[in-house]
């Protein structure tokens, strides 16, 4: 231990010179000043009442509505005629030109604060009108209770609340109360979409781990460099180091201690920014998160990174501003780096990545993360494009659904990421075999459809609002052999009012309406049927519902079943049924069995590893499914016969697993992993029948080959701050993509990688400086 | 001090044969390179050398002769390119031989945020110092250095001079048995470096071992026991200084001769007639009694002078050999290393003088 004691001395000299540093100083003060003004932050709860453009959900149905609500005289009295009526004179001219069949573009924030001088008078409303609409049961506390009772925020609520009413299938769902955020007691203009539990969650998984990023990733590690960066340079001044050399110490240890003294250092300051960040967090946002003091640690970490080159240069060139220069370059090329490969990941993996899969017979159909359509070619081993990938598209595709003839469903939306609901319809497009695979358009779809599933001999699409079903026999003879994937404007234009139900996205010819009435679909939606093609399962906001087809009555769809999910409303959903049950997995880590025709007293499962469950598929066989999870593996629930209980049965071998699918006429289960690779198995015994390894694009190639090696041997300090997202917020991944087609879309936060990869940096910059320092004479 | 005192007694003029610096062909080079390719520079070439205990022994020599590389060798700064050396009998930069060193660096920087007492802490835990050890000889060494009562002042606020005895106190923090000191009174006024002097005699009376490098000679003459003399890299004479300064180098005589009724004017003539080499506008002095100096360095040309001042009916008054100062000495030593490597750069130059091992007498005397 006494051996020790010199170089607990260099470290805690270390200290005190950096202390004596005026940098510091200023350092300090910038921090004492950053936190003072983030401290009188607040925010109140209040009733979510004016409308902000995010609210609308669906602005076209909203837009069409509003035009029919104006033309059409039989709705002058209803409730959504009396709020046509009632806007402002701009609005109403240009939704007459809605009305009347032109392609009109109204912005979102345009229709939101048209609905909000709706608040200022309320002379549009009529108790009589609204008592034909779906009243929420806050609303009809509301409207029950007595003018002089509301408070003023409660009327605005009552008011938002009947706007909502009259325009079902609008709106976002949004909590009652929501979040504004106050700076000494001031409330900021904007009110947040978002109730307390969205609000924390948003703090803690944005917010905090935006600014700990940067404020200690990059203000402070600069910072810190340029106060310690005279440290090895004024140690190796003659009469200092000399000195210094002739003591009892030896030199490797020396320098490490130096190496301790100047991280410490930096520690110092990062304690203070971020055990201030936590008091502010806690006392005035009552977020008391632990996990936040964890980044101090990493942020240490990354500055060791960067210190450890400050340091050699230091070595070798004794001058402070040659290693401030250094270190900065080497953070460039950091950056550089980082930002490059995260260029190649957007631009060249992600497009490839595969979304959907459908099979039929030995084809393999798939869609990308690019919204391209991709068809196997065995003969080259590569993917045919029959709709490309991009990068930045606005394109969509819908997954593609295999008919019971063997060919395949699908539609390509023009513009349609921008603007999911279209500016007007798109066809159902068939592909089979007998046309080479060539995409032949067929019906034409209800607007803004977003899924399409297979029942029996039906075809289910699944839009925004609604569900539309039609026969496989009715889309065969649709087939338009002359004519090319259409657009609306080949076929013939239809009258206004129905193009305005298109737009509302109601039934197109040859569809029929599915739901009851009753029912208007929110998000998250997802939807699933069962392989007789008779019960459908359904999640809309938090209701889910169980469907049954009775064709001998009319409507042949009721409801047998329906519950109210307890809890947050899901962001992220999937549904799978078989013959007995219901599966549903939301991004909580557990899945909800439901037993058949029931939906009362689930069994929960828990997923192993705090994982949340991506997509779940049902093997079709009542006695299991397959959840891909957010580790990107796939793992099997089956049903024990012996316990009767449901279990993991184990956890399928291949990684990076980009999205599964199951195909019921083959039997075979399908995993798309590693971007574009495809493993067919057998669904009984898990065994792999065939591989698709498709080969490598030239950017691919340069992908695999030169930037991620480059990768590999740079330390990720970028990365590091996902390291921060995952431990201030304690999730492994962030879900960044919701369309209900395929796995929800996640960014995984690289935890292990980055720390590792800059550990090894720090290990191998050290040795090297101090073999330097070791055999070099002074 | 008191400590100093004490431990004084028992090992003063002990003087022992051991030896506490030993250095043999020590050889070292310095590769480099530039835009115009390899640069070698052969610092020390085949330097041996010997310090004893209890001796203060000086290492002169004008700049880039070498004598940094040797004190950063001994203490293991600097590694050698071949050759030994020991301190201690323990090879020179082991943690052994460095734990009894004390070192004054030539220009000694503290950092700017320590006051006079925290530098002696910092380095006295450098030398596994304990902290009750460390104030203990931190009060008595800021006493003995003079700065007792500054401190705790910021060595910002520090002259050269107070540097210096900061230095000299760092140095001796954890009372080693033997001091290395480059330039100890550089930079200090004539009162300081009395100071300096009398620390360093104090120390040399407690049985302390001093390796001092300086440039002032008078330095040198006053406080070292002996002294080696450096130039290109090799040592060129060592040896007490006595020893050294009483060669049989004399290069000039002095004489003083009268004429009985003689004027200045007869005198001057009687000289320039006997001695026609003499310059008289720069040797004759004038006077009842005439002074001049004749380059002579033999005794044979001293006897031949008498001889002629004799034959001339001039009485002799005073003879005076020049004897060389350790000045004349090391400047002789240095020309006659330039001479001797411009001849034969590589050939190891013979000591000049010898220098016995013990110290003991020199090897010529001068006859006057």
């Amino acid at each position: 231990m006494k051996r020790l004691l010199p170089y607990v001395a260099v470290i805690i000299d270390s200290f005190h010179s950096a202390l004596s540093s005026r940098i510091l100083w200023i350092a300090f003060f910038a921090i004492w000043l950053l936190l003072g003004a983030l401290a009188p932050i607040g925010y109140r709860e209040d009733y979510t009442t004016t409308f902000v453009d995010r609210d609308l959900d669906n602005a076209s149905r909203l837009k069409a509505m509003l035009a029919q609500g104006l033309a059409d005289s039989s709705k002058t009295n209803q409730p959504v005629g009396r709020i046509a009526r009632a806007l402002p004179e701009d609005l109403k001219r240009q939704l007459r030109q809605v009305g009347e069949g032109e392609d009109v573009r109204i912005w979102y924030s345009t229709l939101s604060d048209a609905l909000n001088e709706l608040f200022d008078d309320d002379s549009w409303y009529d108790a009589q009108a609204w008592q034909s609409t779906v009243r929420l049961r806050e609303l009809r506390v509301l409207d029950e209770s007595l003018d002089g009772q509301l408070s003023d925020s409660q009327r605005k609520r009552q008011t938002r609340l009947r706007i909502e009413a009259a325009l079902p299938g609008v709106f976002e769902g949004r909590s009652a109360r929501s979040i504004r955020m106050t700076y000494a007691g001031f409330d900021f203009p904007a009110r947040l979409a978002i109730d307390k539990t969205q609000f924390l969650i948003v703090l803690n998984q944005m917010v905090f781990p935006t600014i700990i990023k940067w404020l200690l990733g990059y203000i402070l590690v600069f910072l810190g460099i340029l106060v310690t960066a005279s440290i090895v340079p004024d140690m190796l001044q003659p009469g200092s180091l000399h000195l210094l050399l002739s003591k009892p110490i030896s030199r490797w240890m020396l320098l490490i201690s130096k190496f301790i003294g100047g991280c410490a250092f930096v520690c110092l300051c990062v304690v203070q920014l971020v055990v201030g960040l936590y008091f502010i967090a806690g006392l005035r946002l009552d977020v008391w998160n632990a996990r936040l003091l964890l980044s101090i640690p990493v942020f240490v970490f990354v500055f060791a990174v960067f210190y450890s080159v400050s340091v050699f240069a230091g070595l070798r060139w004794r001058s402070p501003i040659l290693a401030i220069g250094v270190t900065c370059i080497f953070a460039v090329f950091c950056i550089v780096i980082g930002w490059v490969g995260g260029l190649f990941d957007a631009f060249v993996s992600r497009p490839d990545s595969i979304k959907t899969v459908a099979l039929s017979g030995d084809q393999v159909f798939v869609t990308t993360r690019g919204e391209g359509l991709l068809r196997w070619q065995e003969e080259t081993s590569q993917w045919e494009e029959i709709f490309e990938s991009e990068a930045i598209g606005s394109d969509r595709v819908l997954p593609p659904v295999t008919l019971n003839d063997g060919s395949i469903a699908t539609a390509h939306v023009d513009g349609g990421r921008m603007n999911v609901f279209g500016m007007g319809a798109f066809d159902l497009l068939v592909l089979s075999e007998a046309n080479q695979w060539r995409p032949q358009p067929s019906l034409r779809l209800p607007t803004a459809t977003t899924r399409l599933l297979v029942g029996a001999d039906d075809i289910v699409a699944a839009n925004t609002s609604d569900i539309a079903i039609t026969s496989q026999r009715k889309v065969k003879q649709a087939i338009d052999p002359d004519s090319k994937a259409a657009s609306d404007k080949t076929k013939a234009k239809p009258d206004w009012m129905a193009k305005l139900s298109n737009m509302m996205g109601v039934p197109t010819e040859g569809f029929e309406n599915l739901l009851p009435s009753s029912i208007v679909l929110s998000p998250p939606r997802t939807l699933a049927i069962d392989s007789s093609g008779n019960r459908l399962a359904l999640l809309s906001g938090k209701q889910l519902y169980l469907l049954e087809r009775r064709p001998e009555v009319e409507p042949s769809w009721t409801i047998t079943a329906s519950k109210t999910l307890a809890g947050e409303l899901p962001r992220i959903a999937s549904l799978a049924i078989n013959q007995s049950h219901l599966l549903l997995a939301t991004e909580k880590n557990e899945l909800m069995l439901f037993a058949n025709g029931s939906l009362t007293d689930p069994v929960s499962i828990e997923i192993p590893n705090d994982l949340t469950p991506l997509l779940v598929i049902s093997l079709d066989d009542a006695r299991r499914f397959a959840v891909l999870t957010s580790d990107q593996r796939c793992r099997i629930l089956s049903h024990s016969d012996a316990t009767s209980e449901w279990d993991w049965q184990k956890t399928l071998p291949n990684s990076k697993i980009e999205t599964i699918g199951f195909d019921p006429r083959t039997q075979r289960f399908v995993l798309a992993h590693h971007v574009d690779r495809i493993d067919v198995l057998d669904s009984q015994t898990l065994s792999p029948r065939r591989q698709l390894r498709p080969q490598l694009s030239t950017w691919r190639k340069v992908s695999r080959y030169l930037i991620t090696p480059l990768r590999t041997i740079t330390p990720q300090t970028g990365e590091v701050g996902g390291t921060i997202a995952a431990i201030i917020s304690g999730e492994s991944a962030v879900t960044m993509h919701r369309d209900g087609s395929g796995p929800a879309e996640q960014i995984r936060y690289k935890i292990l990688s980055p720390i590792l990869s800059c550990g090894i940096f720090i290990i191998a910059m050290i040795s090297l400086s101090c073999y330097y320092f070791t055999r070099r004479d002074f | 001090m008191v400590g100093l005192a004490q431990r004084s007694t028992e090992s003063a003029n002990e003087h022992s044969t051991t030896s506490v610096v030993h250095v043999r062909d020590l050889t070292k080079t310095y590769s480099g390179w530039s835009f115009r390719g390899r640069k070698v520079v052969n610092a020390l070439r085949g330097v041996s050398l010997d310090a004893f205990r209890g001796e203060v022994f000086g290492l002169l020599g004008p700049n880039g002769a070498g004598k940094t590389t040797l004190i950063k060798i001994l203490l293991g700064v600097v590694r050698s390119s071949s050759g030994t050396a020991s301190l201690f009998g323990k090879p020179a930069g082991s943690t052994d031989a460095r734990m009894q060193v004390g070192y004054l660096p030539e220009s000694l920087r503290v950092d700017r945020h320590h006051t006079a007492r925290s530098a002696l802490r910092y380095y006295g835990r450098m030398s596994r110092m304990s902290a009750a050890e460390i104030t203990r000889r931190s009060d008595e060494l800021l006493e003995l250095v003079g700065l007792e009562g500054r401190d705790r002042e910021s060595v910002r606020q520090f002259s050269k001079g107070m540097y210096q005895r900061l230095g000299l106190a760092q140095a001796l923090m954890h009372d080693p048995d033997l001091l290395v000191l480059d330039e100890p009174t550089d930079g200090l006024d004539p009162v300081g470096r009395n100071e300096v002097r009398m620390v360093i005699d104090r120390l040399r009376e407690s049985g302390k071992t001093i390796f001092l490098n300086s440039h002032i000679l008078q330095e040198v003459e006053l406080i070292c026991s002996r002294v080696a003399i450096m130039a290109k890299g090799k040592i060129c004479a060592v040896g007490r200084i006595d020893d050294l300064v009483r060669s049989e180098s004399f290069s000039e005589v002095q004489f003083e001769v009268t004429q009985n009724n003689a004027s200045q004017e007869e005198l001057a003539l009687a000289l320039r007639h006997n001695f026609p080499e003499l310059l008289l506008d720069e040797h004759l002095h004038w006077g009842p009694v005439m002074r001049f100096i004749l380059p002579l360095s033999t005794q044979d040309q001293v006897n031949h002078a008498v001889d002629r001042i004799r034959e001339a009916g001039l009485s002799l008054r005073g003879l005076t050999l020049k004897h060389a100062s350790l000045e004349d000495t090391f400047m002789e030593a240095v020309r006659m290393s330039e001479t001797q490597d411009g001849a034969d750069g590589l050939v190891p130059e013979p000591e000049m003088s010898i220098a016995p091992i013990t110290g003991s007498t020199a090897s010529i005397e001068a006859n006057t």
